[in-house]
């Protein structure tokens, strides 16, 4: 029986815990929080065994074989690597630390001990994006894709959430340094980190605050934000945050140089795109057609889903952590290959000191534009 | 003003959290009426304060409200709110839908902010504004003080609520921190156009109209705000609960004919209440069998709560506090049905 720990019990952790009971071979023997009274919430709705207000002494006492740290994204790294330390392995909620450097240190150190960690992209493992990653496996695209783009937008109406941010100047989203953007995009920004196949991707970001926060008299929330993302001579790829746009997508469309796949993560819905064409005329109606013939499968297998009880809001999670565990159980990979942990981050350090050094004050503005293009022109050259 | 025998006297300072809320400005209305000349609003960072303004200019005759900005989950504003605080009467509450978000905005906030009171010499009494959803009304027939009150199968402002009543009574018995529980019935009035729940829900597209014959736990805002203020100044009363709910209940019904009389008409359908009960029932298992897939939003505690029949006493609010409801059930449901006219209109 795998003994796991819920280190942090707000909101995620509710799902966790949800999802951990559904998994059999594991029991969740203890929670902790630094506020005993959310700590406790979590140990009365759920069966655990203890609770705990100190991470050390839940180490110490409930000897977890694994720990999910569900904090705040400011206190992961420390948490993370205090449990590897103690000899738990971890799954860490995204997003996993707040640069890469912190998530290279993790890795080294879960390496060196021996253990497993995992970053908590639990969209990566959605029945919809399961069956994507299958198709493109199957060679359905041709080849290496040729171009991706990954929308993964926020409502900002979203009451509770942002009311919390936009209220309190001393939220912690705000002291992350990608603040709403590092708290939210890394679900989008992973589905392109999986199929790039280089370390370390050149980036070019442009996030600005939307007319509506400036409205509100904000001014440190960057809630737009679009970049593009390339490997030398290779893949290139689209990332597009909004809290504006609407319908508030959450989609992944990946080209290969014979075929290409649009995901719809919100309606589960995956649609395979022909490279190949009719002629004349055929063109306008078969297409629409076979494209109709396949959003009714998609119901189909919803349904079915739904049908065989499997259909959860987080069944994604679910899979994750099963997963994850399974590589514990058997030492085998992790279910998210480090090199794509690293590769999200370093994509977020670069798009986050890119936004950062894009507002700083007017006069130093046309000079970071300036080395940006010589940087660019540079990279050209070689 | 109207003199009322009182812990306090008039320029002893009272607190007042989530007063910018929908009950804030009428308790912060009714304390200035009741002769109490010294009012501290406590807000949240960026909520307005228009209605609130707008209650201190029409009552501003020598008495003073006045606003502090913060968080409740910050011990330091708490203490900085509480300060010289003779009578706090604590409104703000987390209406969040997750269990977390609701626990942590009304037990956290209320234990940070009984903390930070109650070795205060100047405190009289803290008010802890609670809810009859409180109430699980699986056995009885007629809701007071005394019935069962219960968090299982509840939602998560249930849930908080149940926790944030069991904390504050936990204070006072450990510490005999001076608190009085309040909890009114389904609050209306000008400004919140939605319709209770009890009455039924538009959840499907059609209003389900599920109360039938039941009495609605209604009461008007002006008046529950009156029995809130009156619970914080009361003599007495230390460690009591005071339930709210107004004279003359129109039944679900009686209310739903008159609100489409009087601000829209709209389609409704009758579910029969062992029609509801079964779904309810059948929901809760299929959420039990599914392990979640859809979540227990229906289940047999919300129908006991809020769509099984009750009778509903304010006996002992009248006896113990001198309330009495002064604005009619007819008079509140006309100005309520004038807002929600207001508000589609604007």
């Amino acid at each position: 029986m795998l003994k796991v720990a819920i280190v942090g019990c707000g909101k995620i952790a509710d799902a966790h815990a949800s999802q951990i009971l559904r998994i059999g071979g594991c029991e969740i023997v203890a929670v902790c929080d630094r506020e005993p009274l959310m700590a406790k919430q979590l140990y009365e709705r759920f069966p655990v065994r203890h609770y705990f207000e100190d991470l050390a002494e839940l180490l110490a006492k409930a000897q977890p074989d694994v720990v999910h740290i569900t904090t705040p994204a400011e206190t992961h790294y420390n948490i993370a690597r205090l449990c590897l330390e103690h000899g738990s392995h971890a799954y860490v909620e995204k997003p996993v630390t707040l640069n890469a450097a912190e998530a290279e240190a993790l890795i080294a150190l879960a390496e060196a001990r021996g253990l497993k960690l995992t970053a908590g992209h639990d969209d990566q493992f959605s029945h919809v994006t399961r069956r994507m990653r299958a198709l493109v496996r199957s060679g359905y695209l041709g080849g290496p894709p040729v171009h991706m783009e990954s929308s993964f937008c926020y409502d900002l109406g979203d009451p509770a959430y942002a009311r919390a941010l936009l209220s309190d100047k001393t939220h912690w989203v705000r002291r992350l340094p990608g603040k709403l953007l590092q708290n939210i995009i890394s679900h989008g920004v992973a589905r392109i980190a999986e199929f790039l196949t280089g370390d370390s991707p050149q980036v070019i970001a442009h996030g600005f605050v939307s007319p509506l926060l400036r409205g509100m008299g904000e001014t440190e929330i960057v809630d737009e934000l679009r970049v593009i993302i390339s490997e030398e001579r290779r893949t290139t790829a689209y990332f597009t945050f909004s809290s504006q746009m609407r319908p508030t997508l959450h989609e992944f469309r990946i080209y290969g140089p014979r075929n290409g796949l649009i995901l719809d993560q919100d309606q589960e819905t995956l649609i395979k795109v022909r490279g190949e064409r009719y002629k004349s005329f055929a063109e306008k109606f078969i297409p629409p057609v076979a494209l109709a013939s396949q959003f009714l499968c998609n119901l189909k297998t919803n349904i079915g889903s739904f049908l065989r009880r499997d259909f959860h809001m987080k069944a994604g999670m679910k899979c994750l952590i099963e997963s994850f565990y399974r590589s514990i159980a058997q030492n085998g990979p992790p279910p998210i290959p480090y090199r794509e942990i690293l590769v999200t981050a370093r994509i977020m350090d670069s798009i986050f000191d890119q936004v950062a050094s894009k507002r700083l004050p007017a006069g130093s503005e046309a000079r970071v534009c300036e080395e940006r293009m010589l940087v660019e022109m540079g990279s050209r050259g070689r | 003003m109207n003199s009322v025998a009182s812990i306090i006297g008039p320029h002893d300072l009272i607190l007042v959290t989530g007063a910018t809320g929908f009950m804030g400005p009428a308790v912060a209305n009714s304390l200035l009426r009741h002769g109490f000349k010294n009012v501290r609003a406590f807000v949240r960072p960026s909520s307005s304060v228009a209605r609130l303004t707008a209650v201190a200019n029409d009552r501003c005759e020598h008495a003073r409200i006045e606003s502090v900005r913060g968080n409740l989950l910050s011990p330091d504003d708490c203490r900085m709110a509480v300060q010289n605080a003779s009578v706090i009467i604590h409104l703000a509450t987390g209406g969040d839908k997750s269990y977390p978000d609701a626990f942590m905005n009304s037990v956290v906030t209320t234990r940070n902010l009984i903390e930070a009171c109650r070795h205060q010499a100047s405190l009289r009494r803290f008010v802890n504004v609670s809810s009859f959803a409180v109430y699980t009304n699986a056995e009885d027939k007629r809701i007071d003080e005394e019935s069962r009150v219960g968090a299982i199968g509840g939602d998560a402002y249930t849930f908080a609520k149940v926790k944030q009543d069991e904390l504050v009574t936990e204070y006072g018995q450990r510490f005999g921190f001076p608190y009085v529980i309040v909890r009114p019935g389904s609050v209306f009035g000008p400004g919140k156009e939605a319709i209770s729940g009890r009455v039924g829900i538009d959840t499907f597209g059609v209003f389900m109209h599920l109360g039938g014959s039941n009495r609605i736990p209604l009461t008007y805002i002006d008046n529950c705000a009156d029995a809130i203020v009156l619970a914080g100044v009361t003599p007495g009363i230390e460690g009591e609960v005071f339930n709210v709910v107004d004279d003359d209940l129109p039944s679900s019904r009686q209310f739903l004919r008159q609100y489409k009389r009087n601000v829209k008409r709209m389609r409704s359908i009758y579910i029969p209440r062992p029609v509801s009960y079964a779904f309810c029932r059948m929901w809760e298992k299929y959420s039990d069998w599914s392990e979640g897939q859809l979540p227990p939003v229906f289940n047999r505690r919300r129908w006991n709560s809020e769509w099984k029949k009750a009778r509903y006493s304010n006996e002992k609010s009248k006896i113990k506090l001198g309330w009495t409801p002064k604005i009619s059930m007819q008079e509140g449901l006309s100005r309520y049905f004038a807002g929600c006219r207001e508000a589609q209109g604007a």
